[in-house]
């Protein structure tokens, strides 16, 4: 049992910079704008708020500190995303290019910075935010375990990012109006909705997530931040499309590719799988297998946003 | 009103040459600038990637070099290359060699086809190369009169760490290298060889889990390997390769912190590397310092040990494990001093065949279990 807990904290560890990512990059496609951005936002949404957190060690610590930061990577990756924004909607240029660009932008931009201030590209962090256990909750049983247990703060925003998604891109008008401008805005456009003013909406929103959850990824996990996210943000496209464009399947999907990744690492302590004796390269491997099994038979009545990845042009009707 | 506007660009673009051109050299510490009045440096260390300051080859080659100089009033002074590569650390090196160096102190095994072609280049100068030995593209070796390559015997650093982990009353270890490289091999099989040694001088048995990461980074999967080791019961676990060292600290910092109690230990690697992490108890170290200090001593001297490798080991007092800083419960310096003396005196043999990559395969142990994970 106690091997199971482990292993689900573990999976949360991976799956909540997924989740939180993916579901910014389905706000994007959701409106009509690709964004495989995702990667660049995370790399600079990471930077400057564990820049801050590198200042602001020794005089703030806690959760207070982590609160701060969290705003200012939702910040930065909205201003970072705003390129993204006027590439896609106002140049009307290849969506696929300019996000490139800025996933190419992105590492270099933060080892020069981080160069220039402190001389060396690795910024050092103290990792004061890990909650031991959360009062009361953590004394239910199996969830407590589970979920309220060696937690982070950022597990918690992610649900709370997960059901606010859910609800804002079905239960509100401007859900609505978003979805109604990647499946075909040219109808939008004539039923009085800006498509402009829709895609910069969904565009900035998946810059704050995509920011958020590069913050999210690199705090858990390692005692510096290098420039880099590990290819997560392509992660978290690939939970996308495994996901279907949908928050609840999302959600699944980010859950499988995080316990697969949980399983590739910490396999060789439960000791029934170690007897299998099946190479982690297996168990990493399962994923993708499965995103692109899941492609394969999707792919003839796929959900995609219809219109996405093609720029907006309201002559064409 | 276009010509103009070309002839602002152009003059823009070079200032912003001329520009990065100045920050190269700039950034001097407090002893290059005293002894700038000279204008020439007799001592040059071109550094590899990263800075001066990088807690790692760079910093404790530095040092030796400080050392040296300062003792003996040599002018000495450091050269950043402005892009890895071949060609920007030759040109790095010629920089420093028109600036007078006489010896250059080059740290790392990048440097091992730059001062290839260095060494032809300038058979006047002297080259001192840490941790690798020249070679061409082709990996062609050959090594110059003028050059002296620095290897160091990993094995017996690890050996000394893993000892003083088990002598302190640890059994259950582990061992994180980054990718299967000579080093990397060498450290680990001696690491393991030095806890199969105490655990038979004490009567207990030992447990190792083993694994290369495959990369030089802290990534999220090396640390949560880390965690579910130390979840598992794991005490110390040696992080050799890098960043991959932070993962196992951050690793080791959510166990203790979890627990409240120093229940998770690591063990550093290359220098002391206490200041990274409170859990780090000690490090399997290479002397940098006291090589590099010893290389131009012998320059000096007329003794330079050109044209053929030189090993450093715990003979010439070139590895060790760091005792400085070292948070041991039960081991003393008087502990390690006389396992020190041993390993001199060869008391034990040390394999060291990096052919096998898997100790439980490359060792025959008798206390010790090693789970070698893929």
């Amino acid at each position: 049992m106690q091997i199971l807990y482990f292993l689900i904290q573990q999976t949360l560890l991976f799956m909540i910079p997924l989740l939180i990512t993916a579901l910014g990059g389905m706000f994007s496609e959701r409106s009509g704008v690709v964004n495989i951005a995702l990667e660049g936002i995370m790399v600079m949404g990471a930077f400057t708020s564990i820049l801050f957190l590198n200042f602001t060690q020794g005089f703030m610590s806690g959760n207070v500190q982590l609160l701060i930061a969290i705003v200012i990577a939702i910040v930065t990756g909205m201003f970072f995303s705003l390129f993204h924004a006027i590439a896609a909607v106002n140049l009307k240029a290849d969506q696929t290019i300019s996000g490139t660009a800025l996933n190419m932008f992105a590492p270099a931009f933060a080892i020069f910075v981080a160069r220039i201030i402190q001389g060396v590209q690795q910024i050092n962090f103290n990792n004061t935010f890990r909650i031991v256990e959360v009062p009361v909750l953590s004394k239910i049983p199996v969830i407590g375990e589970m979920l309220f247990k060696n937690s982070y703060i950022t597990t918690y925003i992610g649900f709370l990012v997960l059901i606010l998604s859910a609800l804002v891109l079905y239960k509100t008008r401007f859900g609505l109006r978003l979805r109604a401008c990647g499946e075909n805005p040219q109808a939008a456009n004539a039923a009085g909705i800006s498509v402009e003013k829709m895609q910069y909406a969904g565009v900035l929103i998946s810059g704050a997530l995509a920011g958020l959850g590069g913050l999210v990824f690199v705090v858990p996990t390692s005692t510096n931040f290098n420039a880099t996210v590990s290819g997560y943000g392509f992660l978290a496209v690939a939970v996308l499309i495994f996901g279907q464009w949908k928050p609840k399947y999302i959600l699944f999907a980010a859950f499988f590719f995080g316990f697969m990744k949980a399983l590739s690492n910490s396999y060789a302590s439960i000791p029934f799988l170690f007897e299998l004796n099946i190479q982690s390269y297996i168990y990493k491997m399962v994923p993708y297998i499965a995103t692109i099994l899941v492609l394969i038979f999707t792919s003839k009545n796929s959900s995609a946003p219809k219109a996405s990845g093609i720029p907006f042009d309201p002559m064409q009707r | 009103m276009k010509k103009l506007l070309s002839v602002l660009l152009c003059m823009s673009m070079l200032f912003t040459l001329v520009a990065c051109g100045s920050s190269s050299t700039s950034a001097p510490s407090a002893e290059t600038q005293a002894a700038e009045a000279t204008e020439s440096f007799e001592l040059a260390l071109v550094t590899d990637l990263g800075t001066i300051d990088d807690k790692s080859f760079n910093q404790g080659a530095w040092e030796g070099l400080t050392n040296y100089a300062q003792q003996n009033g040599k002018t000495f002074k450091y050269y950043q290359p402005q892009e890895a590569g071949t060609n920007a650390y030759l040109e790095t090196i010629e920089l420093a060699i028109e600036g007078g160096a006489k010896l250059v102190v080059c740290p790392g095994y990048l440097f091992e086809e730059p001062v290839y072609l260095a060494q032809e280049q300038y058979p006047d100068i002297h080259f001192v190369l840490l941790d690798g030995e020249p070679h061409d593209a082709e990996y062609n070796y050959s090594t110059g009169a003028n050059t002296m390559p620095i290897l160091y015997q990993e094995d017996q650093a690890g050996f000394l760490a893993g000892y003083a982990a088990v002598k302190d009353g640890n059994t259950k270890l582990g061992f994180m290298g980054g990718m299967a490289v000579p080093a990397v091999i060498r450290f680990g099989l001696g690491y393991v060889q030095g806890i199969d040694a105490a655990a038979k001088e004490d009567g207990v048995d030992c447990e190792v889990v083993y694994n290369y990461t495959g990369q030089f980074a802290a990534t999220p999967e090396a640390q949560s390997m880390a965690a579910s080791w130390y979840n598992q019961g794991t005490q110390v676990v040696f992080g050799c390769g890098g960043a991959v060292g932070n993962s196992v600290m951050s690793a080791a910092e959510g166990k203790n912190q979890e627990e409240g109690a120093f229940v998770a230990k690591v063990i550093g690697v290359d220098v002391d590397q206490y200041s990274e992490s409170d859990t780090v108890i000690t490090s399997a170290m290479k002397m940098l310092a006291n090589s590099v200090y010893d290389a131009i001593s012998w320059y000096y001297d007329g003794t330079f040990k050109g044209g053929q490798t030189t090993t450093f080991n715990v003979q010439n007092d070139g590895v060790g494990a760091a005792m400085d800083h070292a948070k041991f419960d039960k081991f003393t310096k008087a502990d390690y001093d006389e396992v020190y003396k041993r390993l001199q005196n060869g008391e034990f043999s040390l394999f060291n065949d990096v052919a096998e990559s898997d100790p439980s395969k490359a060792l025959t142990l008798e206390n010790t279990k090693v789970t070698f994970i893929q």
